[in-house]
């Protein structure tokens, strides 16, 4: 079982359903974005073209964040997630440096004391969900490490509503994932890194 | 039930959305009495579980803690942008009482001194409330954000409140000013994954017309850049393409369905059979004129020329091809800016995807198919002569037939009634132009200050009402208003010309809002009453669902946090205390289909909740009321293709638009008799390019033409209140600045980044510029995300609001539809 993410950049259609979904489930503090979507333009008008490029961490199978982490916070599971420990985060951020995608946030100190209306009005949301986070710990995108030990998909992958985002078992040579892959001519992103992302983009 | 269900400590429960307009379907997780999670409903035919950011972003409206927790008297008189009105919280009773007590006495003087701005789109049956009151005045606009040029071109064509492609089957969608499939308009996260699996899983080809480079544009195979307020040109150029250089129209469709036949006179008029006054056509195998429905009609003629009964005369086809023969790409092109041979290009593809003469079978039954469409929205009709851009728009569709037809441009319904499909005159489908409320009647002295009774086919021109209230002696209004009441609407940002419309707020001596968090509107108020949130509320609601119909039932998924009514309960509470609790029923009666036993008595006050349970057993059957919906969710299923193709039961739909014509000369004759100088050009029954349009003739030093526009994040602009979406919008360079291209700014010395100041003939805004190369370099474009200035601490205080820079006023009025012009022209300098 290796469990990877395919983007149909064809299919985005950069509206942001998906940061917002992850804002939602994972309730992160104001600042962090395990998800994101980027505007890129190229060209000169009228010769323009604009892609709407989701990116996220990647969980690579050869990650320089596993490698680096001096406390074992940072591992990478059987099925492919690489996930962080953060009760053996110690925040030296070695992890943070060493991500080529630059997909990994340190919690700042404060970081989780007022929530996103600011003063002391945290909201009943944010008071459930923060407790899940440590200040002082890098924090980054679990492929919804909960949602997915129960069978389901990441939260943005659920919400998508372009279906750009599919989820599965690369190692599964007929999982939707990797016939896209094979089709489409999926890639990594990337690739000089050499760190083989679990994440595949199709254009 | 509910009790029970907030018991539980770990929950979903299916609800319905409305962080817009529209009404996706939703499941809400509920822990500990928390809400942790919104999704779309799985379960439900129109989301399929999918939900855009606005509607994944719900929590922290729920949640916010600025939200009205109790009714609120302002202490502070003072009234002004970012003035404190230190508020003071007072029980329900005070606060009702104090409202009713002073709209009681308006209404003994004259009800017409009270403004209304009651406008949730979910709740339209509330809008009437002002009218049972007493008073017909509109201060806010929905017209001016969606379609007043849109809407009634609709109901006129096909009986539709709106329109999109055939997602299911079209293969070439064109698509002018627009979101549909990508960004906005008709349930948005449906849409998009119907346009993804057209697009990518079908190959359907799309281009994008579009001044800026939208999400559509983005996604499309091809962006025609083109200059705000010439669409139509570039449709009536493609429409001279099809006519008279390629000679590709649906002569079948134009002669069964339409009133392509039927014969014009010098007048304009159908020439009709003096005994039977139907409208006559011409057999071209008898060679003699004869009635429309007479059944020995061989042929149908579309062209030529005829004299009957000494009158000369033409099919409608033959003069709209007539009228249209100087609309040449190359004279369109000047307008517009589109180059000739790409209009003439997209004409021929067009033309040819069409497919004419091909038919498809569905669910056993046989219809044309017609798999290419052109697709618009706001962007193309907001405009003076937005009704003639709108009937063009139709006209393109209408020649290759491709109305409700599988492929085509499917009608859409603004709720479970569908297409409103009944007979009007001479064999044609009756024009339903009023599908929101009735129309006004006219009268030579005005008595709305919008002037909705001078707009018979019009949607409720709200941005006029400023204008007149500050200038009565403009159409002579011999009273002035005193207060406001405002649900769920914030004028001072919708309406445009905002400096004039906070000058009305200024003159006010009494506002009453109803709202949940407040705006740049109901922060002006003198006493404010806390609506529920729609996680708070009950409610059935069906908005616009394209292939998709029925309700969702909006329920409340934890108790409400805070001392908040149902807006529902808060105006027929006001009914009653104000003394037309009567008329407010009998309203809800109509507004809410109430049938039979379920129909409300007129005297006595009921709940919301009691009026949604009898609104679903009218609906749905005696055993279908909110008990049913508790239990199974929703009540969406899939149209049925008799329901979406070819709907009309027999009758024809126009090509020649005789309606807005007979409309146009009713009006003329009744405003010449009023002794009103009233423009009553623009009633034309086919669209035309004129060159008298306001907008491109303003003086040259304006050298920059400037629009406004949103993307999924925004709802207008109200969802940036909402922090997790602020903090999206700011990782997108088009919602930071005022948008210019890359050429223009370098020719004016502009930098990336430069304070700019942004004037138009009619007001300016400061703002950052954001140079960028995906926008036409005549034009700026300005996101809603840069817009706002009220006190709620989370949106951006950027107030580079563009409505300042607009006009509004009955020059700057589409005359047929009421629709504002939203685009205007600008000089822009580095500050």
């Amino acid at each position: 079982m290796h469990l990877g993410m395919v983007i149909d950049l064809k299919r985005c259609v950069g509206c942001q359903a998906c940061t917002i979904a992850c804002k939602s489930e994972n309730g992160t503090p104001p600042g962090v974005l395990f998800t994101k979507v980027l505007d890129q333009v190229a060209g000169e008008y009228p010769i323009v073209k604009k892609k709407f490029v989701p990116v996220l961490c990647n969980h690579c199978q050869d990650a320089p964040c596993v490698r680096v982490c001096p406390t074992g916070a940072t591992t990478k599971r059987e099925d492919g997630l690489v996930l962080v420990d953060h009760d053996k985060c110690v925040g030296c951020r070695a992890c943070y440096v060493a991500c080529p995608y630059k997909n990994r946030v340190f919690l700042k100190k404060g970081a989780l004391k007022t929530g996103y209306f600011g003063g002391n009005q945290m909201t009943p949301f944010e008071k459930a969900k923060y407790p899940k986070w440590q200040e002082g710990t890098v924090v980054k995108c679990t492929f919804c490490v909960e949602r997915v030990d129960q069978g389901l998909d990441p939260s943005c992958v659920q919400t998508c509503p372009a279906d750009a985002r599919i989820f599965g078992d690369l190692s599964d040579p007929n999982s939707k994932v990797s016939r896209l892959i094979r089709q489409r001519g999926g890639y990594q992103p990337q690739p000089e890194n050499n760190t083989e992302p679990s994440v595949y983009y199709l254009e | 039930m509910a009790q029970a269900l907030f018991k539980q400590k770990d929950y979903w429960v299916k609800s319905a959305c409305k962080m817009c307009i529209h009404s996706c379907a939703i499941r809400v997780h509920v822990q500990d009495g928390v809400v942790v999670k919104i999704e779309g409903d799985p379960n439900d035919v129109n989301n399929r579980g999918k939900l855009c950011p606005k509607g994944q972003s719900g929590i922290m409206r729920l949640y916010d803690p600025n939200r009205v927790k109790t009714p609120l008297k302002r202490t502070n008189p003072e009234k002004g942008p970012g003035v404190d009105p230190k508020w003071q919280p007072i029980s329900w009773d005070e606060a009702l009482d104090i409202v009713a007590t002073r709209l009681k006495k308006i209404r003994q003087e004259d009800p017409r001194k009270l403004l209304v701005s009651i406008n949730d789109f979910h709740r339209i049956h509330l809008w009437g409330w002002g009218a049972m009151f007493g008073s017909f005045n509109y201060f806010s606009t929905v017209g001016q954000y969606c379609g007043a040029a849109y809407h009634p071109v609709n109901g006129t064509l096909d009986g539709s409140f709106a329109a999109v492609n055939d997602y299911a089957y079209c293969n070439y969608w064109i698509q002018i000013g627009g979101g549909d499939g990508f960004s906005s308009h008709l349930h948005v996260a449906g849409s998009i994954k119907r346009m993804a699996e057209a697009r990518v899983d079908r190959g359907m080809k799309v281009v994008v017309v579009e001044p800026r480079m939208s999400t559509g544009a983005a996604k499309a195979d091809e962006w025609v850049p083109i200059l705000p307020g010439t669409d139509r040109a570039f449709v009536l150029g493609m429409v001279h393409v099809l006519l008279h250089e390629l000679n590709i129209y649906d002569a079948e469709f134009l002669k069964i369905h339409t009133n392509g036949p039927y014969l014009i006179g010098p007048d304009g008029y159908f020439v009709r059979d003096p005994e039977s006054q139907k409208p006559f056509v011409w057999d071209a195998v008898a060679g003699a004129a004869k009635v429309f429905d007479d059944p020995s009609i061989e042929d149908f003629a579309l062209e030529g020329n005829y004299t009957v009964n000494g009158v000369k005369c033409r099919p409608s086809f033959q003069v709209i091809k007539d009228t249209l023969k100087d609309h040449t790409p190359e004279r369109m092109s000047k307008i517009c800016t589109v180059p000739a041979d790409t209009i003439r290009r997209i004409a021929k593809e067009f033309g040819e995807a069409a497919r004419i003469g091909s038919t498809i079978v569905i669910e056993g039954k046989e219809y044309p198919y017609r798999p290419a469409a052109v697709n618009y929205y706001r962007g193309a009709i907001g405009h003076v002569d937005g009704g003639l851009d709108s009937a063009a728009l139709k006209l393109i569709n209408i020649i290759i037939g491709n109305i409700d037809v599988p492929g085509g441009h499917i009608g859409v319904g603004l709720d479970h009634r569908l297409l409103l499909v009944e007979p009007g005159p001479d064999g044609m489908l009756l024009p339903q132009p009023h599908i929101l409320h009735p129309p006004y009647p006219f009268a030579g002295k005005p008595y709305s200050f919008q002037l909705m009774e001078w707009y018979p086919i019009g949607i409720d021109p709200g941005h006029l009402s400023a204008d007149n209230v500050l200038n009565p002696e403009k159409w002579g209004f011999d009273f002035k208003p005193e207060a406001l009441i405002i649900e769920h609407s914030n004028p001072m940002w919708n309406l445009s010309a905002t400096d004039k419309v906070m000058e009305v707020f200024r003159r006010l001596d009494f506002i009453v809002a109803i709202d949940v968090v407040l705006n740049e509107s109901t922060e002006w108020a003198d006493i404010v009453l806390p609506d529920h949130t729609y996680l708070e509320s009950h409610l059935l609601v069906d908005i616009e669902p394209p292939v998709i119909t029925g309700h969702v039932y909006r329920r409340p998924v934890i108790e409400p946090l805070y001392d908040s009514r149902d807006a529902s309960d808060i105006l027929t509470d006001l009914a009653e205390r104000i003394g037309f609790l009567p008329e407010w029923n009998g309203l809800m009666n109509i507004k809410l289909f109430l049938t039979g036993e379920y129909q409300l008595e007129l005297n006595k006050k009921y709940t919301n909740l009691e009026m949604m349970d009898r609104m679903a057993r009218s609906i749905y059957g005696p055993d279908k009321g909110l008990d049913w919906f508790q239990e199974n969710g929703h009540a969406t299923r899939y149209q049925k293709p008799e329901e979406m193709y070819l709907p009309w039961k027999g009758h024809r739909i126009p090509l020649y638009f005789n309606f807005f014509k007979e409309v146009g000369d009713d009006l003329k004759k009744k405003t010449e008799e009023a002794g009103l100088d009233w423009d009553t050009s623009s009633y034309l029954p086919i669209p035309v390019w004129r060159d008298t349009h306001p907008l491109h003739n303003l003086p040259g030093e304006y050298d920059l033409y400037a629009f406004a526009f949103k993307e999924t994040l925004l709802n207008f602009s109200e969802s940036t209140t909402i922090p997790w979406i602020n903090e999206a919008m700011n990782n997108i360079p088009i919602h930071m600045g005022v948008l210019i291209n890359t050429k223009t700014a370098k020719a004016k010395g502009i930098k990336n980044g430069d304070r700019i100041r942004v004037q138009s003939p009619f007001g300016e805004v400061i703002g950052m510029a954001s140079v960028i190369e995906e926008i036409h370099p005549q034009v700026i474009g300005m996101s809603n995300g840069i817009s706002r200035w009220a006190n709620h601490p989370v949106e951006k205080k950027t107030n580079t609001h563009f409505n300042r820079l607009l006009p509004a006023d009955v020059k700057w009025t589409d005359g047929m539809t009421g629709h504002l012009e939203t685009s205007t022209k600008v000089k822009i300098t580095k500050i």
